[in-house]
């Protein structure tokens, strides 16, 4: 075969566009994505000669695809290769039962396989053959030798020569010399050009906007894309080309500009940067050489919505024709110019990409059609448009990270964005285009809030009154002890409900209510509901001030109080209420049931006026969707000023349930909620989420069983819901609401098995409706954060006396003429299936550095850690401009910052880690039980710019970067890349890491935690001690996709997991390793008493580590044992387990039949866990000192531990004896994966079998070693493919 | 949109085009000047050979691409005609 003339060329420097690349794809030595790939679906009879013949030719001739990039001394250096010239293979698919997909298959495989740019490779030409007149013409090359156009390039070429062949025409010139393109690109890096360039983007980037994409996360590509297609019709297109002739604009720009607005709409900003390609072929060598040279840049996004379409898209416009005149300069280049670097500071977001010239090339007597395979890594999401230059027809094709959007929402994304710039050109202005589609906002605004349903209209008092007469016997209120019937309440509640009407309360008036908790309060609610009147709970603990200002403005008749209130309003004492009387008329279903005040944003307290319609609504939705009945028993805990103890007060008394009323202060008190929620046989109670995390932290909640819990008031976090199931046996239900929609509007069942992450609000209740809209008030779709409003039956009539602050919350409902909505003002976003996201309040929406925050998730993390009890995290700015992330948190045992610290920099990127983590004895809370904000102390972040490298790794480091960045002292906190490091500059950086610490965290690491005090954290975490961190409970033993469920691994006898070392690196990158640990190899950890109470413990800490999946589990010896038992557990606490491997463990039964070790088998015990084989040391004697020194000589992690530490393995090792021959097995309804020691254990009667009875399959696999090396590096090669498969995806 | 109204192209069309996309006169352009040096771009290039194309030309935009002069774009419209006319 001929290769084309070009005989061995010399080494070539990488152009820049290269650099990038292949630097990205050295970072990820391992990830496909940076393959690009495609294939014509040829239909028509094929000349198989003649296609070799013209795909051959084509490889002669484009030497790109042979290269082989090198690590050289001098630096990277890349050379054509003759032999690595891909010529085409032919594949003959034709007898397979389904050629096409077996071809596809095929294709896809190969696609998936990364490829060593030293190997070579780069390149592959396939035909596959599904029949004589059908083939598949697959072609596949490595980002660094092609882009999009030259792909396209070696296409018409094949086509040119193809055609010649066939009918003799003109095959055209050859394609161009790679050479000549290395070559320009060595000469533009040394041109004046450059510089000029250089200088008109920092000038077009000046204040530009920190970037956010459409979706949050990091933008760091993963290992393949979500591909999706859609159309913009030809009447769209023809209306695209018009405008854009009208106003001597080029369509593409045009089209570029519109999918700009379109992205900037969905980032909520008033201004977005997206990335636009440039081929930056024109005049130059690389038009027609094969090659990598597509560039992309930034373009700034501020479109005038309200401006004709043709002005509002001008600003973009004229920055394109700009961006071509300066477009041969790097986007990489100005992104390390612009010191936006690391994952959190990006250049852009979506890339918009616009093939004008897409034109399939005409191969004689065939049909072609294109199918794109792969166009190389995507880091966020890419617009990609093409079409023929006569067809007015394109084509739309999306590609999405994985990692931040679903597959669901990439087809969306594809679909909405064809839309709105079709609608666009259709209005003739963006302000007049919704961001959802019809189809979305039908969804969205109409479909998910159907819900209708027949409620009767009458009032709360009607529906009590039924309730007491049809029961009166039974027990209304348990309070202290007491109880009362409702034959009592209906007395003494008409009794005083004719007092008042004797004073001439009734309907339309307010009464004031300020009790205590108690049957009077009850009665005091009741009973002027049965007047007619409405109630306005007061809390007598309440400022004095506050209750004057409520009182002046809410003017109530009469107030129902032990004493006189602030002004002169008439007060009406227990003490003198009537003992009977007889009820007057009562309200009807118009009439206002309560006013009740919350703060509001400016400190003016507001009062909510609730209607019985809209309450009775609320009531009988919950009465029936939860089925109560007379038999529950409904905890009264929450203050009445708190529109939570609406629903506590009377759902019993509609559902002739008790009310048992907690004593005054105890809904403050853990024990005292437990004790009563036991004592009282409670079925239901509430709890605001930080309330319920203290109690959950608080022993005596543990195994408490009701029938269900309620969450309402903050947001209920995913961390609590799993503590909460992994406490405590109860249905929970998350509930929202404001005060100004009667309680709660939406519900979602938070009950064991729900997995989201973060736990939803849910959707609405009966006769409620939901919009979540943006500033236009125009629909948003499903994964868009928008405003939230409530419509339908619960809304509040009105803010008492504040006719301008109603008309500002409660607006016309677009949706709905006539009706009202209100205005929460909070932020939420529908997920796909309808159901609502709560998140956070649209003005405390935390936003650091471009990155829209969940305070949530930096809370979920920080909670994981043992050593902390509960937390919030907040945004503080106490200096202008400098808003930081600070932790308040209650610490645990063992509360370690640094420890602390380093655990959640493991969890969560490096932008979400709090700058100060502040300890406090208890977070202070306001009198609805909600985070006192204002009482929080400012956190001290010491002076000036960040502190200085403090432990050891820090020192190390900080050293380290400030050689590699030539500056004398560096901090903490000072980030490499800010300081002016560089990808090269960060190669480096890591060498000497390697150097100077003999291990290598990768560069990836670098990228993530880009400061000192962050990259020592990973060093540290990623290390055995020093320090104490390698001791904690829960330790992470190798870092993997964080998507995927880790695996488990439990410590062996002496209580310690680093043993499982190997077993982690063999299951990295692509899975997490956590490692349990003995909890009580601390002196101060009491040691549990059964095996059982030990797995619990561990299974607890499995639930609240909250990731994902099922449950993988792993152990070795004592490890084995106590992984089945956990196995038994979590299953039954509900949670899925998936493998359940054992290595080399035997059940306790084998255990106890064993004489009971001496002293000296303890030692010997420890001296295996070090990784010494007892046998081989003879002369060793068997005391603790000559032990302990030998571990000390031998240079294992152990021997380095303090004594302390050593003495708490001895302590395990024994306590773990005692536990194991005191347990008797569950049986583990799943499958036992047995890993025999096959070597060892001759003449003893352990045999894998005995696991039978506990187990419902065992499956056996050998492991040709002994017991004591099953850990080892040569067992673990043979045991990670086997745990690999069993673990499954 | 080949619908016969589009002149057939000569180089004197090309020439005209080339110019009024730089907002020239035609004189100004010389057969070996560079275009980009005239400040024709690549959006702008693509916009008329868009046009020359959708009046019947196949034109290849990489080779156009290629050498920025009226010469070089004549001899591949050229070449483009006649392989029209044998094919």
């Amino acid at each position: 075969m001929a290769d084309g003339g070009h005989a061995s060329t010399p080494d070539l420097p990488l152009t820049e566009a290269q650099e990038g690349l292949w630097f990205a794809q050295r970072l990820d030595p391992g990830n496909p994505v940076f393959n690009t790939g495609q294939y014509l679906d040829l239909r028509g009879p094929l000349d198989l000669p003649a296609f070799r013949a013209a795909v051959d030719g084509t490889v002669a001739e484009a030497d790109s695809l042979a290269l082989r990039i090198l690590e050289a001394p001098g630096g990277v250096v890349q050379r054509p290769d003759p032999a690595l010239r891909p010529w085409l293979e032919v594949v003959d698919v034709s007898t397979e039962a389904d050629p096409l997909a077996a071809a596809r298959e095929a294709m896809l495989r190969d696609m998936r396989r990364a490829v060593d740019p030293a190997r070579g490779g780069m390149a592959s030409e396939r035909l596959y053959r599904l029949s004589s007149s059908h083939h598949l013409w697959y072609q596949r090359a490595h980002h660094l030798v092609l882009d999009g156009f030259g792909t396209e390039l070696l296409v018409r070429r094949v086509a040119a020569l193809y055609a010649a062949r066939l009918t003799g025409a003109d095959p055209g010139q050859p394609l161009g010399p790679f050479a000549a393109t290395v070559a320009e690109d060595a000469a533009y890096r040394a041109s004046p050009k450059r510089a000029v360039d250089a200088a008109h983007w920092r000038r077009a980037m000046e204040g530009a906007p920190e970037v956010t994409g459409i979706a949050e996360g990091a933008a760091m590509t993963a290992r393949s894309a979500h591909r999706a297609e859609s159309a913009i019709g030809a009447e769209a297109g023809g209306a695209l080309r018009r405008l854009a002739a009208a106003h001597d604009i080029a369509w593409p720009d045009l089209l570029t500009a519109l999918l700009g607005a379109y992205c900037c709409r969905l980032t909520g900003e008033a201004e977005t940067v997206v990335g636009v390609t440039f081929m930056n072929r024109f005049g130059s060598a690389a038009a027609r050489a094969p090659s990598t040279q597509m560039n992309v840049l930034p373009l700034r996004i501020r479109p005038d919505e309200s401006a004709p379409l043709h002005e509002a898209v001008e600003d973009a416009v004229t920055q394109l024709a700009r961006l071509r005149r300066h477009g041969r300069y790097r986007g990489e280049q100005l992104r390390r110019d612009l010191g936006r670097l690391g994952a959190g500071r990006r250049l852009h977001g979506a890339i918009v990409n616009i093939q004008p010239f897409h034109e399939i090339p005409a191969f004689p007597g065939l049909t072609a059609e294109l199918h794109l395979l792969g166009t190389g890594p995507v880091d966020d999401i890419t617009f990609d448009l093409r079409t023929d230059p006569g067809a007015a027809t394109l084509r739309l094709d999306v590609e999405a990270n994985p990692n931040l959007y679903s597959a669901e929402e990439a087809r969306a994304h594809a679909v909405r964005a064809a839309h709105f710039v079709t609608a666009a050109l259709a209005a003739g202005r963006l302000a007049d285009v919704p961001t959802a589609t019809p189809d979305e906002a039908q969804r969205h605004v109409f479909e998910v809030n159907r819900t209708e349903h027949p409620v009767p209209d009458t009032t709360l008092v009607a529906l009590i009154a039924a309730t007491m007469q049809a029961g009166p016997d039974a027990t209304a209120l348990r309070f202290e002890g007491r109880s009362a019937t409702y034959r009592e309440l209906d007395r003494r509640s008409a009794a005083l409900a004719a007092a008042l009407a004797a004073r001439g309360v009734g309907p339309g008036d307010l009464v004031a209510v300020s009790l205590d908790r108690s049957p009077e309060l009850v009665v005091a609610l009741l009973g002027t509901m049965r007047a007619g009147a409405a109630y306005l709970p007061l809390d007598p603990a309440h400022p004095a001030e506050r209750l004057a200002r409520i009182l002046a403005s809410a003017k109530p008749r009469i107030a129902l109080a032990p004493a006189a209130l602030p002004g002169d309003v008439p007060v009406l004492p227990p003490a003198d209420w009537p003992a009977v009387g007889t009820v007057p008329a009562g309200p009807s279903p118009d009439d206002a049931a309560y006013a009740i005040y919350t703060s509001g944003s400016t400190g003016e307290p507001k009062g909510a006026v609730i209607g019985h319609r809209a309450i009775v609504n609320r009531l009988e939705w919950m009465r029936q969707h939860y089925g109560f009945t007379a038999g529950d028993r409904i905890l009264q805990k929450t203050p009445a000023t708190f529109d939570v103890s609406v629903w506590e007060f009377f759902l019993p008394l509609i559902a002739g349930a008790t009310l048992v009323l907690a004593p005054p202060g105890a809904h403050r008190d853990p024990a005292a909620i437990a004790r009563l929620l036991r004592e009282e046989g409670i079925s239901t109670a509430h709890f605001v989420p930080s309330m319920l995390a203290a109690f959950l932290a608080h022993p005596d909640s543990r195994g408490l069983e009701m029938a269900r819990v309620f969450c309402s008031g903050e947001e209920l976090t995913a961390d609590i819901r799993d503590r909460f199931h992994a406490t405590m046996r109860a249905q929970l239900h998350n509930l929202y609401g404001p005060t100004e929609a009667a309680v709660d509007v939406t519900f979602w069942d938070a009950s064991q098995g729900d997995g989201s992450r973060p736990v939803p609000i849910g959707r609405p209740v009966w006769n409620t409706r939901l919009y979540v809209l943006d500033d236009a008030l125009r629909p948003v779709p499903p994964g868009v954060t928008g405003h939230l409003f409530i419509a339908g039956v619960q809304l509040a009539r009105e803010y008492l006396g504040r006719p301008d602050l109603t008309a500002r919350a409660f607006i016309p409902d677009p949706f709905h003429a006539g009706e009202r909505m209100y205005r929460t003002g909070d932020l939420a976003r529908f997920r796909a299936d309808g159901a609502i996201l709560y998140l956070g309040r649209s003005d405390g929406q935390v936003k650091l550095r471009g990155f829209r925050i969940e305070r949530g998730e930096i809370e979920a993390a920080i909670a994981a850690s043992p050593m902390v009890r509960q937390v919030r995290v907040i945004a503080r700015e106490d200096r202008p401009g400098d808003k930081r992330l600070i932790a308040y948190l209650v610490p645990a045992r063992d509360y370690d910052v640094a420890a602390l610290r380093a655990g959640v920099a493991a969890r969560v990127p490096n932008y979400m880690v709090p700058s100060a983590f502040v300890a406090l004895d208890a977070l202070p809370v306001n009198t609805s039980g909600k985070l006192d904000r204002a009482a929080l102390p400012a956190p001290d972040l010491g002076q000036g710019r960040g502190r200085p490298p403090e432990t050891g790794t820090e020192r190390r480091l900080a050293a380290l970067v400030a050689e590699v960045l030539n500056l004398p002292e560096i901090g903490a906190e000072d980030d490499f890349f800010a300081l002016g490091g560089h990808s090269l500059l960060a190669v480096d950086l890591m060498l000497r890491v390697q150097q100077e610490f003999g291990r290598d965290p990768g560069l990836g690491a670098l990228f993530e935690h880009p400061t000192v005090a962050r990259l020592a954290a990973v060093m540290d975490a990623a290390s055995l001690p020093p320090g104490d961190n390698g001791l904690r409970p829960l330790i992470r033993l190798g870092r993997g996709d964080e998507s995927r469920a880790p695996l488990f691994v439990v410590h062996p006898a002496g209580g310690i997991a680093w043993c499982y070392g190997n077993l982690a690196r063999a299951l990295s990158p692509e899975r997490s390793v956590l490692g349990l640990q003995a909890p009580s190899l601390d002196a101060e950890v009491l040691p549990p008493r059964t095996l059982e109470a030990l797995a619990a413990d561990y299974a607890a800490r499995v639930v609240a580590a909250g990731q994902p999946g099922p449950v993988h589990l792993a152990g070795w010896s004592v490890g084995g044992i106590i992984a089945q038992a956990m196995a038994v557990r979590l299953r039954e606490i509900g949670r899925e387990v998936g493998a359940l491997a054992l290595l080399d463990a035997y059940p306790a039964d084998a255990w106890r039949a064993e004489p009971e070790p001496d002293a000296g088998a303890m030692l010997r015990a420890l001296i295996a866990i070090a990784g010494h084989d007892p046998a081989q040391h003879p002369d060793l004697p068997m005391e603790r000192g000559a032990v302990m020194a030998f571990l000390r000589r031998g240079g294992t992690p152990l021997g380095r531990l303090p004594d302390a530490v050593l003495d708490g393995v001895v302590r395990v090792v024994e306590g773990n004896n005692r536990l194991v021959r005191g347990h008797h097995h569950g049986r583990y309804d799943g499958v036992l994966t047995h890993f025999r020691a096959a070597r060892d254990h001759a003449g003893r009667a352990l045999s894998p079998a005995m696991w039978t009875p506990y187990a419902r399959r065992v499956e056996v696999v050998e492991v040709p070693c002994l017991h004591g090396e099953m850990v080892g590096a040569a067992a673990t090669d043979l045991i990670a493919p086997a745990l690999r498969r069993v673990m499954g995806g | 949109m080949a619908d016969g109204t589009n002149p057939p192209m000569t180089r004197e069309r090309m020439r005209a085009d080339i110019a009024r996309a730089l907002r020239m006169d035609p004189e100004e352009v010389g057969g070996d000047d560079d275009l980009n040096d005239l400040g024709l771009d690549s959006m702008r290039a693509m916009n008329m050979v868009l046009r020359w194309t959708e009046g019947g030309l196949q034109l290849d935009f990489g080779e156009l691409a290629e050498r920025l002069t009226l010469n070089a774009w004549w001899a591949v419209a050229e070449r483009a005609t006649e392989k029209r006319a044998n094919g």
